[in-house]
């Protein structure tokens, strides 16, 4: 029997090491730089810029606008995406190629082309406010530009592919059998559902929040955009302090503020998935 | 008759090259002292169709010089000078005046003096900054930026603005943009009926009264092309303290107009400056005392759409005579701004 050779001294290992050098220059480095800063004062170390930060009323506003954004833009594209992957995954094989390059050709237009197009699209008289007002849900139209509704619009639209892509990569190993046999035993279609189809992909769903949400957690065109100057989110104000006031250290602290609620809500959303697959 | 051939080796042609050379530096110093005659300016990249057209086809013409130009943001050019301070390579400097007063304070630039410079003289006192350190040439105006098609008679005053009618439909640039600093001062101005020169420095009164404002601001912007595709699609009916040098070009291919509201227009900062310890430093103030003449002034404003700085230099069609033109305290600006675009954030927030 072959032993496993340790990954230190598997020869195949040294295959990683062009990305690891990559991502150690470009991502470690600098993000040990970015901790560094955010954390050093005239006196050496300190956590003065972070109290400094939450002591101020208008940078608990910064965050919750943030967090808000960016649950609301995942929550839009999981309920859109989650039936989407499966009817990806169960079309014929020409509807599905069809599919595939709908979802995926739009990621080809950059993100401030589609942010200007969606500038378009939620005018006063743009496409939607118009249809709105077609179906009689509106009197008069109306803007949903420079709103949050649109900022959330916009945003769920560039990203969507983010949730559909990883759930369906998902999906598609579900064998469908599975369904049958829970109907054969009598079971209703939402009870399968729930006992059946939802904990099998779930992975893929974790896999699609983790991407949509720390993408929308962490925006800056898109809502410089479609949003303005007047919506801060953590990505904008650590922009400015770096771009504008030259505060590299009001800037490290937003940035770092902004790592942590995107790594906890990602990590945490996984350990909740698993824990909800394994009581499935 | 034998032929000789010459056999010319690369290291033959290389130690030739070297010979000539040596021989024009030793031989020939007058070749050298017409290489020499070059001046180089720092400016913005925005500015080089005209600084290498226009300028400077009459200035080398005039001093029998080149001209080179770099463009760059301005604080490249502070870098530039930073980086080079015991051998500097730019003589001149056209950069803003909140970047121009950090030159300053680090003492990378000469007094301009009337002496040198006589064309310093006829410029309006206001438009030159701390004591002749620099000076203001050609100055971008501000006023009020309107789609015609929604407000076909334009916008007659400031004041104006903050009428019902606007609601939802003005675009304000951020503090961080140099043009947004205009509507904080006239609503100073507005607030507490003092003049200009007094009122810019009251900003508590003008947040007091931007912030009636907030009905009527669609967006604020701090990226230009973003503002006026709103005012162009009429989604936006207009943008108060646009730069004309934005806004005139535009005119003839968009639904949009440059109004000059009756309080007046505010000028931008232009400044240019003498490279401290730079190269050239007479051909560096030629240029300089060029660039402030009427005449110059005169035949670059149909390019620049930019306010004169020489009393001598007419007007730019639009701008009726006697209309107010409002310079802010940039040192004042440079000092309190950082503070002022935090106060924004909380104040003009949706």
């Amino acid at each position: 029997m072959t032993k496993a050779l340790s990954p230190w001294r598997d020869p195949v290992a040294l295959l990683a090491a062009p990305a690891v050098l990559y991502l150690l220059a470009l991502y470690a480095l600098p993000l040990v730089w970015l901790l560094a800063k955010s954390f050093s004062g005239p006196a050496g170390l300190t956590l003065a810029p972070y109290a400094e930060f939450f002591a101020d009323p208008f940078n608990w506003r910064v965050v919750a606008n943030t967090l808000s954004i960016a649950l609301w833009v995942t929550l839009v594209c999981l309920l859109i995406g989650y039936p989407a992957s499966f009817a990806l995954a169960r079309a014929g094989a020409a509807l599905q190629i069809a599919m595939l390059v709908a979802i995926i050709l739009p990621l080809s237009v950059g993100v401030v082309v589609k942010a200007f197009a969606w500038q378009i699209v939620l005018r006063r008289d743009g496409v939607v406010s118009q249809l709105l007002v077609g179906l009689g849900i509106w009197d008069e139209p109306q803007r949903l530009l420079f709103t949050e509704t649109g900022l959330v619009l916009g945003a769920a639209n560039i990203f969507l592919p983010f949730m559909i892509l990883p759930i369906y990569s998902v999906v598609k190993l579900i064998d469908p059998r599975l369904d049958e046999a829970g109907a054969t035993l009598g079971a209703t279609p939402i009870y399968r559902f729930l006992r059946v189809t939802l904990p099998l992909s779930l992975p893929g769903v974790v896999s699609g929040v983790a991407f949509v949400f720390s993408m929308s957690v962490s925006m800056y065109v898109i809502p410089s955009l479609l949003i303005g100057d007047r919506f801060q989110t953590l990505s904008t104000l650590t922009g400015r302090s770096f771009l504008f006031m030259r505060n590299e250290q009001l800037g490290s602290t937003t940035a770092v503020i902004l790592l942590a609620l995107a790594v906890s809500i990602v990590v945490g959303s996984g350990r909740l998935a698993r824990r909800l697959g394994g009581s499935a | 008759m034998p032929i000789h051939r010459i056999h010319l080796s690369r290291r033959r042609l290389m130690a030739g090259s070297a010979a000539a050379a040596a021989f024009a530096v030793t031989g020939s110093p007058a070749i050298v002292r017409a290489q020499a005659k070059e001046v180089v300016v720092g400016g913005a990249a925005s500015m080089a169709p005209w600084v290498n057209g226009t300028f400077a086809s009459a200035f080398q013409d005039k001093y029998k010089c080149k001209l080179t130009f770099e463009g760059t943001r301005s604080l490249v050019n502070l870098e530039k000078m930073q980086k080079n301070k015991d051998k500097q390579y730019l003589s001149v400097v056209m950069m803003d005046d909140p970047v121009m007063i950090l030159a300053v304070q680090e003492g990378l630039l000469e007094k301009l003096t009337p002496a040198a410079i006589p064309n310093l003289a006829k410029t309006r006192p206001e438009a030159i900054d701390m004591d002749g350190m620099w000076a203001n040439y050609l100055q971008p105006w501000q006023g009020v930026a309107v789609n015609a098609k929604a407000l076909p008679s334009g916008v007659a005053t400031w004041a104006e603005l903050y009428d019902a009618k606007y609601k939802g439909r003005l675009v304000l640039p951020s503090l961080q943009n140099t043009e947004g600093l205009a509507n904080l001062v006239m609503a100073a101005h507005l607030e507490t009926g003092k003049p200009f020169a007094q009122a810019q420095f009251d900003i508590d009164a003008g947040f007091k009264k931007i912030k009636a404002l907030k009905p009527n601001i669609l967006t604020i912007y701090t990226q230009i092309p973003q503002a006026f595709n709103l005012l162009e699609q009429g989604e936006a009916w207009a943008i108060p303290s646009a730069f004309s040098s934005v806004v005139l070009p535009r005119e003839k291919e968009a639904p949009i107009k440059m109004y000059v509201p009756k309080e007046g227009i505010f000028v931008g900062p232009a400044g240019i400056a003498l490279v401290k310890g730079g190269p050239a430093p007479e051909l560096a103030k030629a240029l300089i005392n060029e660039m402030l003449s009427a005449d110059m002034q005169a035949r670059l404003q149909p390019e620049t759409y930019a306010f004169p700085s020489n009393v001598d230099a007419p007007a730019p069609p639009g701008i009726p005579a006697g209309t107010p033109v409002i310079n802010l305290d940039w040192q004042f600006v440079a000092k309190e701004r950082g503070e002022w675009v935090k106060r924004w954030d909380r104040e003009m927030a949706i």
